[in-house]
């Protein structure tokens, strides 16, 4: 496992007339190369929740395991650099964030922090902003002249320049335009599938992200309302409502064509494409549409 | 304070000043103007406070009054840690610089007066009397409340062309951003940490580069803040100098005027003391 919890619950400001509880026993493990989407209504926890994957928060309760490193509740921490090389994380608005002087600074902040050679961090930059899809030139730019999306982009590539095997991003494609967004996520797949990272996604656009992700974790006024995939969410769509998110659009077509036609047991396509495809397939095998297709094993 | 800084103690926890406690006490429901003129007489009658008589006095009605706010009293002292050492400090200057009265002890060269003690021993009370008792306005008073309250104890001044609501609105502006700004240079310095430029983790030096890591997104969000700001007062037909009507009304109350006069009392009681 990349990453798991068991028990954990976090408190702000313990202690005090102002004491909060943003997370109640949190149990949740995210396995080594998975894309896993966690959604939630404004102020379910979603952000604490990311915060204790690197060790920036502390649990209050419980224990957090990421990668080989164990954070308990009331000890001692271990020392968190090297942790954190290993996990990068993307705040939200991280253009924000930035402050060098030159884009090409910024991203190698990072690296350099840990102990990276000049020349090393420099190439990793530059393969960071490829990753981007960003042009070579806005290197030597001044990061506050950048548009707001190669904003974004740069200083996600600055997290990307640390080389992480996991990469926790807090509602990265928010304020992105459409394609800027669909390029973002499907790099964020790449980087799961081709090269094994880890990635950890809050969003509020379910969307985008069904397609991809592996897992599911649904909170609710910080408590897990929802671990799964998304066959598991297709069943029942109705959990996202009862924890007042509006339920993906790619979900109530799945559900309702596949309440229709008895499709109880397909894997749910959830993009345009695949459920045309799939609505398609029927068709030509001539059956189904009267409803009465039962079980099918697969479509070709 | 290094153990609350890591159970993740924020910003906003340690400015307990200017930050209201609110428990519904009659305190809380008074005019703010009524709570601003009993400050101001407050200070008065510590002023008028010059014998251990009047100094009981006023420690027996400060606590039944904090009290009466039902906030903890030990956030009433936590508003006064700060100022500890100053205290000790004006404390020891006394003892050291008046040199009259009964001589109580002699080291060396070196005599300690009784009125130097009297007069040190004073000055703490004081200071400390005022500084909890101060908080109890900032505790039971919303900024929002305070600022209102301050407009109006400013009024009369227009005719000597001040401008009250200016004033109001600037410090009004000013106590918005200080939460906004707290919130997000703590985000900087997660988003920092989490790039390997921790605070706690740094040697010396490398935090004055942190600083600089810190300083310069902290303040173009301030700037970008104040534009926005300005477009969107703008956007909703704010100009400055119009008359405005107000969405809390302040109401002077019977118990705004008691407030008043249990100030006033305690003037005349410990002047006689």
């Amino acid at each position: 496992m990349a990453i798991q919890l068991q028990q954990v619950s976090y408190t702000y400001a313990d202690r005090s007339l102002w004491k909060q509880t943003a997370l109640h026993d949190i149990d949740l493990s995210i396995p080594q190369g998975s894309i896993v989407g966690i959604a939630g209504a404004t102020g379910s926890g979603k952000s604490t929740l990311l915060q204790l994957f690197n060790g920036i928060l502390k649990p209050s309760a419980g224990t957090v395991s990421v990668l080989d490193v164990t954070l308990r509740a009331g000890e001692k921490s271990p020392r968190l650099l090297p942790l954190r090389r290993r996990v990068g994380l993307v705040f939200q608005f991280p253009e924000q964030q930035m402050f060098e002087e030159t884009v090409e600074k910024d991203l190698c902040f990072g690296p350099l922090n840990f102990g990276m050679s000049p020349e090393d961090a420099k190439e990793r930059a530059r393969k960071a902003m490829l990753d981007m899809g960003l042009d070579l030139d806005l290197l030597e730019r001044n990061p506050f002249k950048l548009s707001g999306g190669q904003m974004r982009k740069a200083a996600i590539a600055s997290v990307l320049a640390m080389d992480p095997d996991i990469i926790v991003l807090d509602e990265p494609t928010a304020t992105l335009d459409p394609i800027s967004r669909t390029e973002l996520i499907s790099l964020l797949e790449r980087l799961c599938r081709e090269q094994g990272r880890t990635v950890v996604i809050v969003t509020h656009r379910m969307d985008e992200l069904l397609p991809v992700a592996d897992n599911w974790v649904v909170l609710k006024e910080g408590r897990t309302a929802f671990q799964g995939n998304a066959s598991d969410l297709a069943k029942d769509p109705a959990i996202l409502e009862r924890c007042g998110l509006t339920v993906p659009q790619s979900l109530r077509y799945w559900r309702a064509v596949a309440d229709r036609l008895g499709l109880e047991d397909e894997v749910p396509r959830l993009t345009a494409e695949s459920l045309a495809e799939l609505i398609a397939s029927l068709r030509t095998e001539g059956k189904g549409l009267d409803g009465a297709g039962g079980k099918r094993d697969d479509h070709e | 304070m290094t153990g609350l800084a890591e159970r993740g103690m924020t910003m906003n926890e340690r400015l307990l000043l200017g930050r209201s406690i609110e428990t519904g006490s009659w305190v809380h429901k008074l005019d703010a103007r009524s709570k601003i003129t009993g400050m101001l007489l407050y200070v008065v009658v510590i002023l008028l406070s010059r014998s251990w008589m009047a100094m009981a006095l006023l420690a027996v009605f400060s606590v039944v009054v904090m009290a009466s706010t039902r906030i903890p009293l030990k956030y009433f002292l936590k508003a006064a840690k700060p100022l500890r050492y100053l205290m000790l400090f004006i404390f020891i200057v006394q003892v050291v610089s008046v040199k009259e009265g009964a001589v109580w002890l002699s080291i060396g060269s070196w005599d300690l007066y009784e009125d130097g003690l009297r007069l040190g021993a004073f000055s703490v009370i004081r200071m400390f009397f005022l500084i909890t008792f101060s908080a109890l306005l900032t505790f039971t008073t919303t900024p929002g409340k305070l600022n209102q309250g301050l407009e109006g104890i400013l009024s009369p001044f227009k005719r000597f062309g001040l401008s009250p609501d200016r004033i109001t609105l600037m410090i009004d502006i000013s106590l918005r951003f200080i939460p906004t700004i707290l919130d997000e240079s703590q985000i900087i310095m997660k988003a920092q940490a989490s790039r390997g430029a921790d605070l706690k983790e740094l040697p010396l030096k490398e935090k004055g580069r942190m600083l600089v890591s810190l300083l310069v997104p902290v303040i173009a969000s301030a700037f970008r803040r104040a534009q926005d700001l300005v477009y969107s007062m703008e956007a909703r037909g704010f100009r400055m100098d119009a008359p405005r009507s107000r969405y809390h009304r302040p109401i002077w109350g019977g118990a705004d005027t008691v407030f008043i006069l249990m100030f006033v009392v305690m003037g005349v009681a410990v002047a006689w003391l």
